[in-house]
């Protein structure tokens, strides 16, 4: 549905996306992950026709944003970080009048669709009345409009309290499942992101440092826990006898292939090293995102 | 869809409250100038001029010379302001606002939204001018009676036309003020296509005006009188000129057709150009 190819974009001198490659397969909830100042706006931006890049191509729906971004954003709904309305009008002509940005929309379709976020009853009231929560149901009800096949939500869940993030993140998985959309989440928020997605991008400084499945980043480095008062000693044994690849903040340890927990107590207790805990460790995406974001910055490459 | 999208502009337009400063004021000038005409010495000066000309000065104090000499003013001053005010507004807020992203977020093409906002600006100059001449002459009709026209601008010759003859050039006055009022909402119109604060567009907007206007009185730059766009906002005061000098306002006219057009180019060709970010 995305299809992102060698792209850049450049603000003056600042180069804010570099050599980004992105593909998001239909069905998918995508998610796209970085710090803030990481080009994941302006890779949003770009992918809507909101920013135009320096260099390399963007598809959207197999349209080239750049050169046919009406075909390319028919059937693409988008909700910002800060839904912005016209406060002084009501819901329902909002919903009116962004929905004919697209095509004619009959009233029996803003009417369900209000039916569906959830707003029926204040659809005819100002929206400078509504909560924060109930903008954001007005949020997704202009980008359900033109009955999207592909959503791009940027941190769709800024503001929100615990338990309008909840709200969020059940409506992401009802989205999915009850209308089948193709989802671009970028967020901050690892938990919802680890949830929900199935496939995530990571950027930093502009350039794509990870992208693969979630199940894939559980699965890497699979850590160990290991809990003893003699833990320098205890990783240097494991390391003298081949056991261990490597030891994280005086807690974890990686093993290599073909040795297990048990294969660590024993060699330990053998030693006379206590053992008051070994268990496996599954690596977090809040693990693994900072494991990137604090590693030094990939070195850009020639051109 | 272009209708639909047409009239959704115009709800937004006309749906806030800042688009109607423009109205309010004015209704409040043409009442308190109503006033000072009424009590106070133009009327008195207004008869000394038609009575040493020849004329029965009470022939000529009409709703329509009423209603014209309050026009003046509000249009040299006001009119610039509150047109530069909405047209600095019509796309510079809504990228202030953040709606632009969510607008943009949609298949419809910048120049079609362009076009779209552009048509609004200009029914909204259409209407200021339009409720401006009806409230001006149905505040004068209020305390001065239906007669005669008497015309006088400086820098113009006087002329005095019958009370039919006056409300039709009354009326086609207003078609070429409703052309330099979307004039000059177009400038500011093309300023908010760049990158820039409402209140900046208008400003600027303004300063254009203001800066054409004192060159326009530097004798200097009298032979350069055509450059100067305020020159021929001056044409809606020929209509009432006996007879009309059609081809300078027809002229006048064609210029500032195309100021507004070339202005509006330059807008959009800004507009798509620049990057949306929040």
């Amino acid at each position: 549905m995305i299809q992102l190819s060698n792209v850049q974009k450049k603000f003056g001198q600042r180069v804010a996306v570099s050599d980004l490659a992105l593909s998001v397969p239909r069905g998918e909830i995508f998610g796209l992950l970085g710090h803030n100042g990481a080009g994941k706006s302006t890779a949003i931006g770009m992918m809507l026709g909101q920013v135009w890049p320096t260099r390399g191509e963007v598809k959207v729906c197999g349209h080239d944003v750049t050169t046919h971004r009406a075909r390319a954003l028919e059937k693409v709904g988008a909700i910002f970080e800060t839904p912005a309305f016209y406060d002084y009008l009501t819901g329902w002509r909002n919903l009116e009048i962004l929905s004919h940005y697209t095509s004619p929309t009959p009233t029996q379709r803003i009417r369900e669709v209000v039916d569906w976020v959830g707003l029926t009853g204040r659809e005819h009231t100002r929206v400078k009345t509504y909560s924060h929560g109930m903008r954001a149901r007005l949020a997704l009800a202009q980008a359900l409009l033109p009955n999207p096949e592909l959503l791009i939500l940027d941190e769709p869940g800024s503001g929100l309290d615990p338990e309008g993030i909840a709200e969020m993140r059940q409506t992401i998985a009802r989205l999915h499942r009850e209308l089948g959309l193709t989802i671009l989440l970028s967020s901050h928020l690892l938990n919802e992101v680890e949830q929900l997605c199935t496939r995530i991008a990571i950027l930093k400084q502009g350039r794509k440092v990870f992208e693969g499945q979630v199940s894939e980043v559980k699965a890497a480095r699979s850590q160990v826990a290991l809990k003893t008062p003699e833990f320098a000693a205890a990783a240097a044994l494991l390391g003298a006898r081949g056991l261990m690849a490597g030891a994280m903040d005086g807690r974890f340890i990686i093993l290599n292939d073909g040795h297990s927990t048990a294969d660590v107590t024993r060699v330990l207790v053998g030693a006379g090293i206590a053992v008051e805990g070994i268990w496996q460790h599954e690596q977090t995406l809040e693990d693994f995102y900072l494991s990137l974001v604090k590693a030094p910055p990939p070195i850009p490459k020639d051109h | 869809m272009f209708p639909a999208q047409l009239r959704n502009e115009l709800w937004k337009l006309f749906g806030k409250k800042r688009t109607y400063i423009g109205f309010a004021a004015f209704l409040m000038t043409q009442t308190v100038m109503l006033l000072i005409f009424k009590f106070g010495r133009p009327q008195q000066d207004f008869a000394r001029m038609l009575s040493s000309n020849g004329y029965v000065a009470s022939e000529f104090i009409s709703a329509l010379t009423v209603a014209v000499v309050m026009l003046m003013p509000q249009i040299i001053l006001l009119m610039p302001l509150y047109a530069t005010l909405v047209g600095g507004d019509l796309v510079a807020k809504e990228s202030e606002d953040g709606t632009l992203r969510m607008i943009l977020s949609r298949p419809i093409s910048r120049v079609r939204l362009l076009v779209v906002k552009w048509i609004a600006g200009i029914i909204f100059a259409a209407v200021l001018v339009l409720v401006l001449g009806v409230t001006a002459l149905a505040f004068a009709r209020i305390l001065f009676p239906w007669k005669g026209m008497f015309f006088f601008a400086p820098g113009m010759a006087f002329s005095v036309l019958p009370a039919g003859d006056g409300l039709a050039r009354f009326a086609l006055a207003h078609l070429f003020l409703a052309v330099n009022a979307s004039a000059m909402l177009s400038v500011a119109f093309m300023l908010s296509c760049f990158n820039m604060k409402p209140a900046a567009a208008t400003i600027l907007a303004l300063s254009y005006l203001f800066l054409n206007v004192v060159m326009e009185s530097i004798p200097f730059f009298d032979r350069y009188d055509n450059w100067f766009i305020t020159h021929h906002f001056r044409c809606w005061l020929m209509v009432f000129q006996n007879p009309i000098p059609w081809s300078q306002v027809f002229q006048s006219e064609m210029i500032l057709f195309g100021i507004g057009a070339t202005v509006f180019v330059i807008g959009a060709t800004a507009f798509q150009v620049r990057d949306i970010k929040s």
